[in-house]
Order: structure tokens, then sequence, then C-alpha cells
């Protein structure tokens, strides 16, 4: 897993000149988030795969308890096992499935809320920006069911004319063992 | 020393264990699924008599590397020591009984407990007590101290243990249908582990994730949105009327497709090379051809199984032995699903990235077939808890005396039949003879031999 830690305190004073333009970056990706949350909490699937870059990947490596002296092992490693190790098509068929009329696990549909915060914008690079952030996936399911999913996501964003697509999401989750039934819901 | 707590759970006479299910109707008594004083009894006849999986070698490769299982809800180390040995310790200090180490995997020098300090060698000994001179006056006898350690033994690479001085050897527990399922694993060469389990909670009783696997009714409809979606074409990996079944002693059994012996007499004509290139661009989830040798892990009868071998009580191994999964028992209401997934040493590394996606993608939490099955096994143990629901009892009837064991020339016995549900009667029935039974030596002499004949 690439560090995306942000050193602190800054090595050098902060350049006030670009501060308007970071404030309005920062805001910008902020509203695409927000707006990209609220199409999976509406069930608009279909919508959700138009804000996705052809090559996006989308990963849930698998997290372990592991004591400091082994911490290396924590997560696994892309092209090991996980819980999500996603391309373009797959993330298709996973809307598919769900639109499917036999889509047991969300039928009754889940009611899911997405939350992000603590955004910090780690990288500007050509047009694509990277996000490291805080989620928050809390799910109910039937009557009595509630997940809460909490970890951290490093997102990456891709300039396109209509302002921003997903091109990454690499989903770093606070759980080991999945205290859940399923992970039917979309990261 | 000092004596053992009772060393019995039962509350459940055997008559009325007997009577839980009834291969004469295939009528199950929901109870199974619901019951406190049957769950504290599983613990005791079922997980700490039998052998249960522990980890693959490749897991634990170098000394001081180790691997947290279970033996029911008894917590386990495996560990492999200065000498190269296995060893299988449960995690419980023999002061207070602090569990010794909180990681699921890792290395270690030796094994500290976090509360008094007490340290004992990767093999069990207890080689360290703070203040043993001072506030113990040196009169500690260490050496009786040292770690419970488990019988360990393994089978093609995939270690095993049992807490029970009494059960039969591994070789003879797995007997051939266990053994075959193994043998599944290695049918394409020697394995290594993928690095990373898969792990999540189900609100349900362990013995239905494991009738389950059996079961290639619910697939054309509870897996169906994953055809629709393009995943599988479930009726091209279905067979529903090429399905094999092949019952074990002490509960194991395999049962889904199986390759018929006319088409089986062709592959067995063929060159590996060819069986390989056979395989390519198949559907997705279509079985591979399996090379020559796989007959020698798996017998004549055994090649021919596509199916899903569950080596009793827990291990379910899939996908053509891609993956076990393992279901752990955490109460009546709640299982660990574990997913190990192995891959052949040296395989090409586009193979490898192919059995890595398929594995990735089928099964766990996030699954696009395993998504599906989870509320079906937590809805039925739901209900199993309501007195009318479970009044009802259960119904495993399908193929019940329609079909016929054939007998292979090295003994092997098969049932060629369409859909059905032998498996999940076997595994009941099973079940029965462990749970009514009082030691090893009266299950071994009143667990129901391999059935002949129509069944």
């Amino acid at each position: 897993m690439a560090a995306m830690e942000k050193s602190w305190p800054a090595e050098k004073p902060r350049d006030e000149s670009g501060l308007l333009e970071r404030a309005l970056l920062q805001h910008q990706v902020e509203q695409f988030l927000y707006d990209e949350a609220a199409l999976l909490d509406a069930r608009k699937y279909r919508e959700w795969l138009d804000v996705l870059v052809p090559d996006i990947h989308y990963w849930m490596p698998i997290r372990r308890t592991v004591t400091r002296n082994d911490i290396e092992l924590e997560f696994t490693k892309h092209g090991d096992m996980a819980f999500f190790d996603d391309d373009r098509d797959l993330l298709d068929m996973r809307v598919k499935k769900l639109e499917a009329s036999s889509a047991w696990a969300e039928d009754p549909p889940s009611r899911s809320r997405h939350f992000v915060s603590n955004v910090r914008i780690v990288g500007v690079e050509g047009d694509e920006i990277t996000l490291d952030l805080c989620f928050h996936l809390y799910r109910t399911r039937l009557n009595t069911e509630v997940d809460s999913w909490v970890g951290r996501r490093t997102d990456v964003l891709r300039r396109v004319d209509s302002g921003f697509k997903l091109a990454r999401r690499h989903i770093f989750l606070d759980q080991t063992v999945i205290r859940s039934t399923n992970m039917s819901t979309l990261f | 020393m000092e004596q053992d707590a009772p060393s019995t759970d039962a509350v459940w006479d055997k008559a009325a264990i007997q009577a839980l299910f009834d291969p004469q109707t295939g009528w199950l008594d929901r109870r199974v699924h619901s019951d406190e004083a049957l769950y504290r009894l599983e613990m005791e006849r079922i997980f700490a008599r039998s052998w249960n999986f522990m980890c693959h070698e490749s897991q634990i490769l170098n000394p001081g590397d180790y691997f947290i299982n279970y033996i029911g809800e008894d917590q386990v180390i495996c560990v492999r020591d200065e000498e190269g040995k296995v060893n299988v310790l449960l995690n419980t200090c023999r002061h207070r009984g602090n569990a010794l180490c909180r990681a699921e995997q890792g290395r270690a020098k030796s094994f500290v407990c976090s509360y008094h300090g007490w340290n004992y060698a990767l093999d069990g000994r207890l080689i360290g007590v703070p203040g043993q001179s001072s506030y113990y006056h040196g009169d500690l006898d260490r050496s009786r101290l040292g770690l419970v350690k488990a019988r360990v033994d393994s089978h093609l690479g995939f270690y095993f243990a049992t807490l029970a001085e009494d059960a039969p050897s591994l070789h003879d527990f797995l007997g051939d249908v266990g053994r075959t399922g193994i043998g599944m694993m290695v049918a394409f060469g020697e394995v290594e582990a993928v690095d990373g389990i898969q792990k999540n909670v189900i609100d349900c009783n362990w013995k239905i994730a494991v009738d389950n696997l059996f079961d290639w009714y619910h697939v054309a409809y509870s897996h169906a949105s994953a055809d629709t979606a393009g995943f599988f074409e479930i009726p091209k990996i279905l067979y529903p009327n090429n399905q094999m079944v092949m019952l074990g002693e002490y509960g194991h059994a395999i049962s889904g497709p199986g390759t018929p012996k006319a088409e089986q007499d062709k592959i067995d004509g063929m060159s590996n090379a060819d069986r390989m290139a056979a395989s390519r661009d198949q559907p997705r989830g279509t079985p591979r051809l399996r090379p020559h040798e796989a007959s020698e892990v798996m017998g004549p009868a055994g090649v021919r199984s596509n199916g899903h071998p569950n080596i009793f009580p827990n291990v379910w191994v899939t996908m053509q032995g891609l993956q076990i999964c393992l279901r752990l028992p955490r109460g009546p209401s709640k299982t660990e699903l574990w997913w190990f997934t192995f891959v052949p040493k040296g395989v090409h590394p586009d193979l490898r990235r192919a059995m890595i996606w398929q594995a990735n993608h089928v099964f766990g939490p996030a699954g696009l077939l395993e998504q599906d099955d989870g509320e079906n096994w937590s809805q039925s143990t739901r209900a199993a808890r309501g007195f009318s629901s479970r009044k009802l009892g259960a119904a495993l009837k399908m193929g019940l005396g329609h079909d016929n064991v054939t007998t292979e020339d090295n003994g092997q016995r098969y049932i060629e039949t369409r859909i059905n549900e032998h498996g999940q009667r076997w595994l009941y029935r099973s079940w029965t003879e462990w749970m009514a039974a009082n030691d090893w030596s009266e299950l071994s002499a009143a667990h129901s031999p391999i059935p002949a004949g129509v069944v």
C-alpha cells in the first residue's frame, strides 16, 4: 500500500498566494464526492457508472490483525486476495446484477448512507487529483440488520470536460473479520 | 495434578439425538439449527473429537511462522518450531487462561502472555515464569504447565489437528472420500496458498452453511442474478443431469457435476497438453480437464467429480480445489466463513491471475454468487427459533430411494444421478451418529458404512 500521509507540520510555510485556488479545488472535489455518494444512496447505479472512467481500478484489500512487528502484513498486496478487485467490466456486471429481478441480496433493497470526510488533496499530477479521505458507509437491511463500515479511501479523480470522473478507488476498511452477511453495497 | 472440569455437556440423551433426523424419510428436526444445548454438545462431540483443518504448509513455511485457527470455539496457534515441526497449541495460558497470541498470523520467537509474562516456546514448553524463584519459592513445576498440544498430521500438504487422544489416524479419519476431496486441491500439481483469507460472519447455524455446499438445486434460482449480469452462464456449469455423489465414512461426501464415464475415457486418451488446450477459452466456471496424474490422488471415480467435497464437519473444497471455505461455529446462530485460496506452484502468471480473479469474484462477502447465499441461511436459522415453524421440520427428500450406488474396481463408491439431496441427508445422518456416540470407540463401531445398493 502506497503511503499517502502528508508530513506535518509542513516542511515549509504554506504558499498563501495559491490559497483561493486550492480552496476552490477542495470545494470542487468535495462536491463531486457528495454527488457521487448521493447517486449510490439513491440507488442510481447506472448513473453512478457514468462517473467512472473506463480504466477504473476499484480495490479493497483484506486487512488483518497483526502485531507491530508484522505490520507490513496488515493489508494484502495487489494481485493477491482481496474483497474487491474490480475493473470497469466487473463493476458493470455488479450493476447489472443489482438491476436483475433476482438480485436477492438487495431485494428488499438495502438502505445506505455514504459519508465522506477529512478529504485531503494529496497529489495533483497532470489531469489527475489524488485524494485521501475517511468514509462511513452505514447500511440497514430487512428489519433489524445494521452494517457500519468505516475506513480510509484513496480516490483518484480525473478531469474531464464535465468536471471529474473517478479513476481509482482503493478502500482500506477498519475491519478484519467482516461483521456482515455480505457486501452487496457499493463503497 | 488438579482435576479438569466435568467432561460432558450432554443434556440430550441418545434416543432423542437419533430422532432428530430420519434417513428413511429425509425429515430433519429444525432444532438442530437452533438449540443451545445441542450446540454445546457439538463443541464436545463433533469439533473436539474430529480432525480439524488448520492451514496449508505454505502458510507457515519458516520456523516461528504461525497462523491462528479454531477447533470449535477453542482458538489454536498453528506454528512451525525451530526443528521445522508444525505444532498446534491451545491459545490459552496455563496460569489464568489469557490468550497468548492476539494476531491472526505472523512470526514469533516464543509466545509471551501479556498478563503476567509467562513465556512459551514454539513447541508449547513453558520456558519462562517471572518470579519463579522468588514469588513461587521455586516450587512451580514448569514441565507440567506447557500449552496443550493437539495431535497434528498432514495430507498432501494440508495440516489437520485433533484434541481427541482416541481419534483414529488422519488417514483413517479421512477415508477414501476425504482423501479424494483433498486430492482435488492438488489435482493440477502441488499448490501454495495465495496471501489473504476473506473472513466474514453470517447469522446462521454452521450446518446450514455446510449443507448448502451439496445443494446444486439452489444454484439456478439463488444465483440467477449472476447469470443475468453475465458473470456465469449457469446452464453451462450446472450439469443438472450429470451429477455424481460420493459418500464417505464419518460424514465426508462429495456432490455435484460429474464427468460421465464415456467422456472420461476420451479424456484419458488425451495428452496433458491437449487437456490444457481444451480447457482454454471455455466459458467462465467450466471445469478444467485434469492431467493424468490427478487419478493418483483422486482415484478412477473421484477424478470424474467436479463437485463439492466436504471434509466433515466443516471443510468445503470448492471450484475444483482452488479454494477451501471453513464454516466456523460461533454459537447456534452465528458462523464465520474463512476463504483460503490455493494455486499450483510455478503456474503461468496469466493462469495464476485468472485463478485469483475467479477466487476474488465468485465467493466471499462481495462475491457475485455468494452475496445471495447469506440471507437464505440466516433467515432459515431465524425461522428455526420459531416454535411453530420449527415443529414443521425440514424436508430433505430429493432423490430418496431413486438411486443406486456403483462400486469401482478399486473399491470407490459413487452415485450417478440428477440433482439430488443425498449429500445433505448423509451430512445429517452422520451428524446424529457423531452426536449420539459417547466416544471414538462408540462412533467407530456405530457409524454408518458407505452405502451400497439403493439409496
